[in-house]
């Protein structure tokens, strides 16, 4: 069996004697030792080999201990190695400074090398124990995440239903999501939802909202009282500040009618099989906040073969571009028609490579439902 | 000098106290060079630095005497003053030579 790696300490002193005898120290006790004399190399040292702690002089010519900490705490790669300062005994103002910098400690001036032992151990402790709660979190996250996808229906699941779909969550626990509902053998309800924030509660969310389609999507509710009773219900759980933008159509492939609510969502896209794609605008409040909430309604006839796209914001909107919703949609009509001769299941996955391409990332989550009637 | 005690009080063996010893004269011989230009140019940062330097390296050996010293010499230096520096610079000496011959 290998040994373990070593864990790392760059000691950083301009003068030979304190980097020797902080090396003879700890690497008698299994420590690896990196050695810088100045603020440069140091910098340079810690990058290249992202030591486990670094012990800093604060007293050093040209580049000293505060410019050194400065530039590797604006370093996303160095950030968050603990620094511990090593500092004259009387110089409080400079301990003060070397905290508010992000030190973590600091050793006074002359060092006994079992002090510096002492605390470069504490502090890695310290740094294992957070790395592994950051790990832990990290690791409920992802199987959230795997939790809200295995939540969301697959067309292979529900051919009858006739969509295809795109889902992309950035982040752990998504903010957007999508519902097939089954509402009787001819009536399919397709729910695209983006809720604030993309936290741990926003799965719980994610969730609640799915059990809510389930209760109140039913032949017996008109949609726009399914989503007055699930705005209802989400009015009295939500917490302050957290609520859904969220669209829900409602078709009825018998009588070919079909039902948009909007609750501050952004346009439903119609590719008419005949004709040029166009927006279906209502103006909506959102869920969740609102107990007399008014939703956009929309009721249309359409015929087989009409498509129509419902998505999220992510889909239009671009902060780095300051492009929101209500201009993006509309720019994007072009695309649509372009995809007439692609299935309705490759739509989506089409529409996001010909706006995105292979190597583009998008800025937030995105849903893309296509659906056909 | 009971190198050995002293190897003991800072927590390492005696031949790493050794190796660190030598190191320690051949630095401390450096910066008592760069104290005596500090003296000729009459320019008290520079001797104040070098001082400096000589008492955390003493203070991390636990030579004490040189600490003491070297940290009063770093005070007078910050002070402007550098009057009693002929004589500090051969006290010096005479300690950092007592080390040699041990």
């Amino acid at each position: 069996m290998g040994a373990k790696q070593p864990y790392t300490v760059l000691a950083v002193d301009d003068h030979p004697l304190n980097l020797k005898l902080i090396e003879k120290a700890l690497s008698k006790e299994g420590y690896q030792i990196f050695s810088a004399d100045n603020g440069p190399d140091a910098r340079s040292i810690a990058l290249e080999k992202l030591p486990d702690l670094i012990l800093l002089d604060i007293e050093m010519p040209g580049e000293n201990g505060f410019d050194v900490i400065q530039k590797l705490k604006e370093d996303a790669t160095t950030n968050a190695i603990p620094v511990i300062f090593l500092t004259g005994v009387s110089e409080v103002d400079a301990k003060l400074k070397g905290f508010e910098l992000g030190a973590v400690d600091y050793i006074t001036k002359p060092f006994h090398p079992l002090e510096v032992l002492a605390r470069v151990r504490i502090h890695l402790k310290l740094s294992i124990a957070t790395n592994s709660l950051i790990q832990d979190q990290a690791a409920k996250l992802r199987q959230v995440t795997k939790a809200q996808v295995a939540m969301l229906p697959l067309p292979e699941e529900n051919p009858h239903a006739r969509f295809g779909v795109y889902y992309k969550a950035l982040q752990e626990a998504g903010g957007d999501f999508y519902d097939i509902l089954n509402i009787s053998d001819n009536i399919t309800g397709y729910f695209v939802a983006d809720s604030s924030g993309h936290d741990i509660e926003t799965s719980y969310m994610t969730a609640s909202v799915k059990a809510l389609l389930a209760q109140n999507c039913t032949p017996v509710y008109s949609p726009a009282e399914s989503m007055k009773m699930i705005n209802d219900v989400l009015v009295e759980i939500l917490t302050q500040g957290k609520y859904l933008t969220a669209c829900y159509m409602h078709i009825n492939r018998t009588t070919l009618k079909l039902t948009i609510i909007n609750a501050g969502h952004p346009p439903v896209v119609c590719l008419p099989v005949k004709g040029e794609p166009f927006l279906i605008k209502s103006d909506g409040d959102v869920l969740g906040i609102f107990p007399d909430a008014a939703f956009g309604a929309t009721h249309m006839a359409v015929s087989r073969g009409d498509r129509f796209f419902i998505y999220s914001d992510g889909l239009v909107e671009s902060a780095e571009d300051k492009i929101t919703w209500a201009t993006g949609a509309d720019s994007l009509l072009p695309v649509y028609s372009s995809l007439r001769d692609v299935s309705y299941d490759q739509a989506p996955m089409e529409m996001i490579s010909q706006l995105f391409g292979n190597n583009c990332c998008p800025e937030d989550d995105i849903v893309l439902l296509c659906v056909e009637v | 000098m009971d190198y050995k005690y002293l190897a003991s009080k800072i927590g390492i063996d005696e031949e790493d106290f050794m190796e660190l010893a030598e190191l320690f004269i051949a630095t401390t011989l450096s910066d008592l060079d760069k104290i005596k230009q500090g003296v000729s140019k009459n320019c008290p940062q520079d001797a104040a630095a070098a001082s400096h330097s000589i008492k955390g390296a003493a203070g991390n050996m636990g030579f004490d005497a040189i600490f003491v010293l070297a940290k009063k010499m770093e005070v007078e230096a910050k002070a402007g003053s550098l009057e009693n520096f002929d004589a500090h610079i051969k006290d010096l000496e005479t300690q950092v030579k007592a080390l040699t011959t041990n």
